[in-house]
């Protein structure tokens, strides 16, 4: 299979249907996994848990169903360049609302405040 | 000019030894099919990163009102939610399944599985219909006439004791709130689902061309390139399932 893959030939790497449905059968199997974490009390975890699971099935479709796994080093480096820049977007953008006080919420929805109602328009 | 010409000409020359679909400005079947991935997966970055905004806007809207968002997430279906993460994980495979026919040239197959690609992308769609219009059954688009009441909700999985889940916010506050959640919501499945609908539009191409006999195994592109736009938007979706149906489920 890997021979018929050679560079020459257009057709690139051609997956077995066998990997194919394993990992369909992997996704669907992670979908009720994070279904069945969603009703466990984890605390603060849920979210991870969820996450990790979501990403991992994010990496099995890239990896296999895109075919990532088998295309050049410079289409790798393309996603990876790509997932830099989005941990950048959500990895700086959590940290200055995390780690900032934040206390002002949007006028007249501040939960914790007593002017809670909606401001009238 | 005329060197372009006869540049041209020279290209021509050799033209019966190449393939058909190989065009000019490239040396070889692979050297192009390797340019058209790259392109394809710039592309697709642009999506993430487009996508990747409202991840960020969920998610600080999610840290303040989390209580709002667990109970507005509380209120949409797992059942439909997960019927549909089912379909479109169902809908990848058979898109690799056309890929691969591609690949392996088999006209009919591709054919075949592109059609149940856009099958299921049509059942994916047609469930967000039945979703969305529940929505608007029970006042949850966020408008003037959006309303979240104890009541509407329906008390489906299991549902927590109603004081339970009132004590950090009064009903204005979750008025307000979780019409939030719910504009976040409509914002990410409706532009969820526009990018279904361009992708079946373009299956619906490649499948004509596919049809015709476009295709070889030397020369897929077009196939491929569908392909990744539609397990893109699979992947979209593996993450707005748990967001958005699964905030918080245990309580």
């Amino acid at each position: 299979m890997s021979d018929h893959a050679s560079h020459s030939s257009g057709a690139g790497h051609v997956s077995p249907i066998s990997l194919y449905i394993t990992i369909f059968a992997a996704l669907m199997v992670l979908t009720a996994v994070t279904v069945g974490a969603a009703f466990v009390d984890l605390g603060q975890f849920n979210f991870s848990v969820a996450m990790l699971i979501a990403g991992f099935k994010a990496s099995l479709v890239v990896w296999y169903f895109m075919h990532v796994k088998y295309q050049s080093h410079l289409t790798k480096l393309t996603l990876a360049t790509g997932m830099f820049f989005l941990a950048i977007l959500l990895g700086m953008m959590l940290i200055d609302y995390t780690s900032k006080d934040f206390t002002a919420m949007p006028k007249g929805t501040d939960p914790t405040s007593e002017m809670g109602a909606p401001a009238a328009h | 000019m005329s060197s372009t010409v006869a540049n041209a000409d020279h290209g021509h020359a050799h033209a019966h030894a190449h393939h058909p679909a190989l065009q000019h400005h490239f040396d070889t079947m692979a050297q192009q099919k390797e340019a058209a991935v790259i392109g394809m997966w710039v592309f697709l970055l642009t999506e993430i990163l487009f996508f990747g905004g409202l991840f960020v806007a969920y998610m600080i809207y999610r840290i303040w009102y989390f209580d709002a968002f667990a109970e507005a997430s509380r209120s949409l279906s797992l059942f439909w939610g997960g019927l549909n993460t089912a379909v479109l994980i169902g809908s990848s495979l058979t898109m690799a399944m056309a890929v691969r026919g591609a690949q392996t040239n088999k006209r009919k197959a591709t054919v075949n599985w592109l059609i149940l690609t856009m099958i299921l992308g049509a059942v994916f769609l047609g469930v967000k219909v039945i979703e969305y219009a529940d929505k608007f059954e029970h006042h949850h688009v966020p408008g003037p006439s959006f309303v979240w009441a104890a009541e509407h909700e329906a008390p489906a999985a299991g549902a927590a004791p109603a004081e339970h889940r009132q004590l950090s916010l009064t009903p204005e506050q979750l008025q307000q709130t979780t019409q939030l959640y719910f504009s976040l919501y409509f914002t990410m499945t409706g532009l969820h689902a526009l990018h279904m609908i361009i992708g079946i539009g373009i299956m619906l191409v490649i499948t004509w061309m596919a049809h015709k006999g476009r295709f070889d195994e030397q020369y897929f592109t077009p196939v491929e390139m569908a392909g990744l736009y539609w397990h893109f938007v699979d992947i979209v979706w593996i993450f707005l399932f748990p967001l958005l149906y699964l905030v918080e489920r245990h309580t």
